[in-house]
């Protein structure tokens, strides 16, 4: 198990119980509350998954995708690729100690990062 | 008192003594770094997500049947003559926006913040894999509501639902076991 207290001063530790344990109590609490009111704002959404407008926000690039690729194989060899760059990420982008650790302050991941939100909206946004 | 009672109390106090350890090792007497960010939250969120999901799709588990005949009337069985039946059904089907929600949101802190460097590598995989499952257990989970409009064949609603109710969820515990196990080896997010 990792131990935080190495080469740390009392004052930069704090116990974990109940000061972390009772922060993500709340905040639990936080998420059931907002559950329960979505529940009341939006009806049941048990629709057709084929309607454009039942495809939920997280699956909405997939979909358009899907529409602008016609070929049912390169779509599917194209988001099998696009799931293993997303997985090994860590290993295509090696760094060495003493880098910075913020993604703003290495242009090459940063850039990647930003296009690629730039083209999932994009393509979220296309009228197909 | 004999010696095999004897024996027993030892055996028991010596129980008791491990287990209050192990308590006092992780909970009770664990520090932690001060000041730790309400976003490094999300994670712990995602699980509390996924709890609900679970617990709301094993009551929906004993309603459902996956027979393509059958299979909307259960929903609607569950919906209007079970007592909570559609509360619990609005949970299941709003809870997963909600979680992904929080996935995503965990997600982008790491890569921003550079969370995944080496030695966390492993983190990011196994997180990028939950990440994947948890889209395909909503798509699963949608055709099993979807399937009565679009006329699937029986026996793929049966295997849809078999992945939907046991293959994700396995692998989605897999990989969580691999996740909570490095997170507590190589810890949260601090100076490398």
């Amino acid at each position: 198990m990792k131990d935080y207290t190495k080469n740390k001063s009392p004052e930069m530790l704090e116990p974990f119980f109940p000061n972390e344990l009772f922060r993500h109590i709340i905040v639990s609490c936080f998420l059931v509350v907002v559950e329960l009111i979505a529940i009341i704002i939006f009806p049941l959404p048990f629709k057709l998954t084929s309607k454009p407008d039942s495809i939920p926000w997280f699956l909405l690039p997939l979909y358009k995708l899907n529409k602008l690729i016609h070929s049912e194989v390169v779509f599917i060899s194209l988001v099998v690729v696009c799931a293993l760059l997303f997985v090994s990420w860590p290993y295509l982008i090696p760094d060495g100690k003493g880098e910075h650790h913020n993604l703003w302050q290495r242009p090459i991941p940063f850039a990647i990062v930003v296009i690629t939100i730039i083209f999932v909206i994009t393509v979220c946004i296309l009228n197909l | 008192m004999d010696s095999n009672d004897s024996q027993v109390v030892v055996s028991e106090t010596a129980d008791k003594s491990f287990l209050r350890e192990l308590i006092e090792a992780n909970v009770t007497r664990r520090l932690i770094p001060k000041g730790l960010s309400w976003f490094g939250c999300m994670g712990g969120l995602s699980l509390v997500a996924f709890i609900i999901q679970l617990s709301t799709g094993i009551f929906l588990m004993f309603y459902f049947i996956p027979n393509i005949r059958e299979s909307l009337a259960s929903i609607q069985h569950v919906s209007h003559s079970v007592p909570y039946g559609w509360l619990i059904q609005r949970i299941h089907a709003i809870g997963p926006h909600i979680m992904v929600g929080m996935v995503f949101s965990h997600m982008l802190r790491i890569l921003f913040k550079g969370i995944y460097r080496h030695p966390r590598e492993m983190h990011w995989v196994s997180g990028a894999c939950l990440l994947i499952l948890t889209l395909l257990m909503y798509y699963t989970g949608s055709l099993l509501t979807a399937h009565n409009v679009n006329g699937h064949h029986p026996i793929h609603l049966t295997r849809i639902y078999a992945t939907h109710v046991a293959g994700i969820p396995l692998s989605m515990a897999l990989f969580m076991g691999i996740h909570f196990f490095m997170v507590r080896k190589t810890g949260i997010f601090e100076s490398l």
